[in-house]
């Protein structure tokens, strides 16, 4: 029997496994919910700033049979913040979000912090992996990153954002450059933490938004200097993009991460005929996980795994209503199919 | 000079190429020849406009292309406006707009916002993490006929379905139409949670506002 951690990374080296692997990485792909915190009686937002109750909620995921990975942290405004962005650190209902921007302008990036991986929330985030690693065996450790282009629509006006990378287009480039350091700086720092693998989300950065030009310009270009920068003896990396690929797949092919992970307005269908050769990761409706029941959640599970996904996941992770029993049910569903 | 026809084609290509500086260039040449503002504004700025929203459609444009146009259209909206007949925002169907609280992404909820004031609707901008109460007591100051309520994110969508209870217990749920769009939005949302509508993007968002408010 192949530990979690085993499979997976067999799973990311491109090898046959018994079955699919059932994660869900952490970072914008929440997985922590309410009822998982009541078992465990550790809560957010307390759990944003706190290394051992993040570590432990992270644990739960795994113990409570939820998903085969810990993974931290469990929003997508780490980097932000520590570039100088105000966040609210949202309820035990609400993900943190950004409610300060630090400049007007790509033009001014300048005036944004490094990212210091030795306090605030950096450190945070560091810690918990670092428990988790000496705590921990089997299990694969997820670190997460938010992607560029969703870092720099975090830390100024995303509508400014994107229409400067048509006006002020060598200034973007040189303010995506900074983020991009920055995301590797706190990256390497996971991976030298403990992290197993990286997974990278980049939903602002879609090609509904962007477009083929830019989403390859700006979009792909800088996930790939991410990923190229990260150590090698690392597991492997995911990169999940949200919204609709269908504009872009010739572009999201050239995203050089060991895995791909699409939110589930994409058919896994669709994108396995065009990624024949990529390990799949999704997708099963956020949606129908919190409002869904059992019966239709391992239905969707058993149809993503017909259709070709190598990784089951929450196509974007979870709400935080979510019923437990419902969140349960996409690894319990994985494995009914591979007992048969 | 320039002909009125050959300023109204700079205007709306103006508008298409996301050419600000040369929409408002035109607007002013077109004004300075003494042609009507108004005219100026929907067969040049408006159809500019409006030629951008079938090229999204189309999948030639992305939300980045349509973001600039408008910037193009409100440069040249911000010279002919001043020069419109007096028309009394009264006249006007008025709609209140916003992101839902907890939830500041506002990217589609401004591409419905342009549609539908490019589309001749007054609408009154919340912006985003907006408090619930907060739409429904705009839309009984302004005397709303309709209601754009947006969310990229299943947490925060449960405030839908409250905004909607909460014009109920105002007592003006019957004359305020509510519609609903975002990410994790369905149609079968829309139903479940008593909405008027649901739009998949920002040009379906005007063909269901009009077609809500019978407005051809």
């Amino acid at each position: 029997m192949l530990t979690p951690k085993e499979r997976l990374k067999m799973i990311l080296d491109g090898r046959k496994v018994d079955r699919p692997a059932c994660i869900c990485p952490g970072g914008m792909m929440n997985m922590v919910t309410s009822e998982l915190m009541d078992r465990v009686k550790v809560y957010m937002p307390d759990a944003h700033k706190d290394a051992r109750m993040m570590a432990d909620l992270a644990k739960a995921v795994y113990e409570e049979g939820c998903f085969e990975n810990y993974g931290v942290p469990f929003c997508m405004t780490v980097e932000a913040e520590e570039m100088g962005a105000q966040v609210d650190m949202g309820t035990n209902v609400y993900e943190p979000h950004v409610t300060g921007y630090v400049i007007g302008s790509v033009s001014e990036y300048q005036k944004l912090h490094q990212v210091d991986i030795n306090q605030g929330r950096a450190k945070v985030v560091l810690d918990a992996i670092r428990i988790l690693k000496e705590e921990t065996k089997d299990v694969p450790i997820v670190g997460n990153l938010t992607g560029p282009i969703s870092t720099a629509s975090s830390v100024m006006e995303p509508v400014t954002f994107y229409k400067e990378l048509r006006k002020k287009n060598q200034e973007a480039h040189a303010y995506m450059e900074f983020i991009t350091n920055q995301l590797i700086t706190f990256g390497r720092a996971q991976i030298e933490a403990g992290a197993d693998l990286i997974a990278v989300s980049d939903p602002s950065g879609t090609g509904e938004i962007l477009g083929p030009k830019y989403f390859k310009e700006f979009a792909v270009t800088y996930i790939n200097r991410l990923l190229d920068a990260l150590q090698e003896e690392k597991m492997g990396t995911i990169v999940h993009i949200c919204g609709q690929m269908s504009p872009v797949y010739k572009e999201v092919d050239e995203v050089r991460s060991s895995a791909l992970s699409f939110d589930s307005i994409v058919s896994m269908k669709e994108a396995r005929e065009h990624l024949k050769d990529r390990i799949l990761m999704g997708n099963v409706s956020t949606y129908a996980l919190e409002f869904g029941d059992p019966d239709r959640v391992k239905m969707l599970t058993r149809s993503c795994v017909k259709s070709g996904s190598d990784i089951i996941s929450p196509a974007c992770g979870l709400g935080m209503k979510s019923p437990l029993r419902n969140v349960q049910s996409v690894l319990a569903g994985v494995k009914e199919i591979y007992v048969q | 000079m320039s002909s009125k026809e050959e300023l109204l084609q700079r205007l709306s290509d103006g508008v298409v190429e996301m050419e600000e500086d040369d929409v408002a260039e035109a607007a002013q040449e077109y004004l300075d020849a003494g042609y009507p503002a108004f005219d100026g504004i929907m067969e040049g700025l408006v159809d500019g406009m409006n030629r951008a929203s079938q090229l999204y459609e189309e999948e030639e444009y992305f939300v980045t292309d349509v973001l600039l146009c408008s910037d193009a259209m409100y440069a040249g909206l911000d010279i002919l406006r001043p020069y419109l007949p007096e028309v009394s925002n009264d006249d006007k169907v008025t709609g209140v707009i916003g992101v839902v609280e907890g939830d500041t992404h506002d990217i589609g909820k401004n591409l419905v916002k342009i549609m539908l004031e490019t589309a001749g609707f007054n609408m009154i901008d919340l912006g985003r993490d907006v408090p619930l109460a907060k739409f429904v007591e705009t839309a009984k100051e302004e005397n709303a006929d309709f209601v754009c309520l947006s969310t990229l994110m299943t947490t925060t969508m449960g405030g839908m379905e409250t905004v909607i209870h909460l014009l109920e217990e105002a007592g003006i749920r019957d004359r305020v139409k509510v519609m609903i769009g975002g990410g994790p939005i369905s149609q079968k949302y829309a139903d479940k949670i008593g909405a008027d509508g649901y739009s998949q993007n920002a040009v379906e968002a005007v063909k269901l506002a009009k077609k809500l408010l019978d407005i051809a």
